[in-house]
């Protein structure tokens, strides 16, 4: 690929997720939307992306492997369908981002995992509790020995749509797994929220660590870089809470969303969108 | 429709069924940090087992999978509580909560291979479609499926309506409210009772707190307003003010001329042995109660509310009223030292 070209992508699914994801990628220098796939035409999210001038198709993953091959296609559906779509799309070369929490692909974290995430075409996302977690838990299992993990994500009703109200049981799973691997710590519980408060709160992630050899200067050093690497792409994250004590490392983060589509609330879409973005760019780049 | 009529009702009495499900030894675990032994629960189970009370509810304060740092650990897992209750009822059936979020698939799979026979699906008010696939899962399973709103007088009668029979729809075989901060007036349980009652074709639950004295009261003014399923507790034995109290609510409704199938005496003996093993002290209406029920925070916030205050420095009614504010709902226990840091800084 010549210098400058952009790298032609699909966003597959058209709820929350896929409508953000589309006019992120239309802010980017790297990356071309040539195709937004829904299941309905009447969907109002395809309508969306429509009205923001992308092409847009009612016909799925079949439409995806018709106007194909892609450099990299977003999968944005639901866990459910994920395994199907990656079965359609892997004949025909492409890169594949999994937003879905199946953890099937190359489980990737930007910053934590991207000189090795570039090599695969079957990149997964985890999931925002994830994205908005594991940098923080990595920087602080690397100052210290965790033997339990517990992380707690509230996102507001109005950022969680219907395939994540349907998945929570595999975004528990996905996201304990992850940090299992990232942390290399066995004992690992995670729960979500999902809070009908008005006006909607900010997305929060609390972490407690357990540890015994908790040294606190450079644990707080740590999460401290690890923060602004993560502010770099998504600009609302914030640590708004930290409590380095023996024994016990207690950290919240908030995201809150500065995309133009998005309301300040759904921080939970604005990261793991930014980080899906910010890894498509990065493939691209390492390919050429 | 399995379980859904009291298991001792009295043959051919014509007076209207009041099903009465006890949580004493779920709900009530928020009074005492989730700390209760096995001996504790085989005690009080095996008496409300004796005083015919239909379903006998068993966990962690906020259910199965809830044990953690965040909500308070549980003495006992899960498969431990369940066996040793299973064991004590011999006629009454073994009831368990989970809230999606807090407890998976997986946790109602051990749950009804240790003995549940009614499983409580719960979300909080608005929030009913993170219910289906575990509605779902529970009625594979086996057990009886029923669907529960928490924090549920932070939205309106029709909305609680509309969520009752979406998890209706995904079939939960009863459904209901819980009054979870104690906030309601019986008016108040009139109107949404009603509302749901129309909505729905499965029996309607209703679940008291008594932060402003009023438990009873409203459970009576849910069954008058069409509710024939209700939540009580033996002694009140909850978090902050408590339940509504089991013996006074059975003996309510047995005078207003409901059959609930419960034994008076027995029940009576039950709240006893409550009494005498599940409590240091029974529940009382202080000010930190009142407060609760009057900003609408969730009562099982109390023992973490009192300890972040103390830590903090700062008023814990003031610091319960700024949760109210925030409408912070059940299992956002990471929030309250954040607020009382918050309250510290502004008093400065």
């Amino acid at each position: 690929m010549a210098a400058g070209e952009r790298r032609r992508v699909a966003v597959l699914g058209a709820g929350l997720i896929g409508v953000d994801l589309a006019s992120k990628i239309a802010r980017s220098s790297k990356l071309e939307l040539a195709l937004v796939a829904g299941r309905s035409r009447d969907s109002l999210g395809l309508r969306r992306a429509a009205e923001m001038g992308h092409p847009t198709t009612a016909d799925g993953v079949r439409a995806v492997v018709e106007s194909g091959p892609f450099d990299v296609v977003f999968d944005a559906t639901n866990a459910d369908s994920h395994a199907e779509n990656w079965a359609a799309l892997r004949p025909t070369g492409t890169t594949l981002i999994d937003l879905t929490p199946t953890g099937l692909g190359t489980v990737t974290v930007p910053g934590v995992t991207v000189h090795r995430s570039a090599a695969h075409r079957h990149l997964n996302l985890i999931s925002c509790g994830g994205q908005a977690s594991i940098p923080i838990l990595h920087a602080i299992a690397q100052r210290c020995t965790p033997t339990y993990i517990e992380v707690v994500s509230t996102a507001a009703s109005a950022s969680a749509g219907p395939a994540t109200r349907l998945n929570l049981d595999q975004y528990i799973a996905t996201t304990s797994a992850a940090i299992r691997t990232f942390t290399g710590t066995r004992d690992v519980k995670v729960m979500v929220n999902i809070s009908p408060a008005r006006p909607a709160p900010p997305f929060r992630v609390a972490m407690t660590v357990l540890a015994d050899d908790v040294r606190p200067a450079p644990v707080r050093t740590s999460i401290a870089a690890a923060a602004d690497t993560v502010r770099a792409y998504a600009p609302g994250f914030k640590v708004t809470s930290l409590a380095v004590d023996p024994g016990r490392i207690a950290a919240a983060v908030e995201v809150t969303a500065s995309s133009r589509h998005l309301p300040s609330h759904a921080g939970s879409i604005d990261i793991i969108n930014a980080a899906a973005v910010l890894l498509a760019e990065q493939s691209a780049t390492a390919s050429r | 429709m399995k379980g859904s009529t009291p298991v001792n009702r009295t043959p051919n009495d014509p007076r209207p069924q009041v099903l009465i499900h006890d949580p004493t030894l779920r709900d009530g675990h928020h009074a005492v940090g989730h700390q209760l032994d096995a001996d504790q629960l085989r005690t009080y189970a095996t008496a409300a087992n004796a005083a015919r009370v239909p379903i006998v509810e068993v966990g962690h304060g906020n259910g199965l999978g809830a044990s953690s740092l965040q909500i308070g650990r549980a003495l006992l897992d899960d498969a431990t509580m369940l066996t040793t209750v299973r064991e004590a009822l011999t006629s009454s059936k073994m009831g368990v909560f989970l809230a999606p979020g807090w407890g998976t698939s997986g946790d109602l799979a051990a749950a009804v291979h240790h003995g549940a026979d009614v499983v409580r699906i719960a979300a909080h008010c608005t929030e009913a479609d993170v219910t289906e696939r575990h509605l779902a899962t529970v009625r594979n399973l086996g057990a009886e499926p029923q669907g529960v709103l928490l924090m549920s007088h932070m939205t309106s009668p029709d909305r609680l309506a509309e969520q009752c029979a979406l998890m209706v729809k995904y079939g939960a075989q009863a459904v209901g409210i819980m009054d979870s901060a104690g906030h309601y007036l019986p008016a108040d349980v009139i109107e949404r009772i009603h509302a749901i009652a129309s909505a729905v074709d499965v029996p309607v639950i209703f679940h008291g707190h008594n932060n402003l004295g009023l438990a009873v009261a409203n459970s009576l003014a849910a069954v008058e307003a069409g509710a024939s399923v209700i939540d009580a507790t033996a002694r009140g034995f909850g978090a902050g003010a408590g339940n509504t109290q089991l013996e006074a609510l059975v003996t309510v409704l047995e005078r207003h001329g409901f059959d609930t199938g419960i034994g008076l005496r027995e029940i009576l003996a039950a709240g006893d042995v409550a009494a005498d093993h599940l409590m240091k002290a029974p529940p009382s209406i202080d000010s930190i109660a009142v407060a609760g029920g009057l900003a609408g925070v969730f009562s099982g916030f109390k023992r973490p509310v009192l300890e972040a205050a103390r830590t903090e420095g700062v008023d814990a009614i003031d610091l319960f009223l700024a949760l109210g504010e925030r409408q912070v709902v059940a299992g956002q226990e990471d929030l309250i030292g954040d607020v009382a840091r918050q309250l510290k800084a502004a008093t400065r």
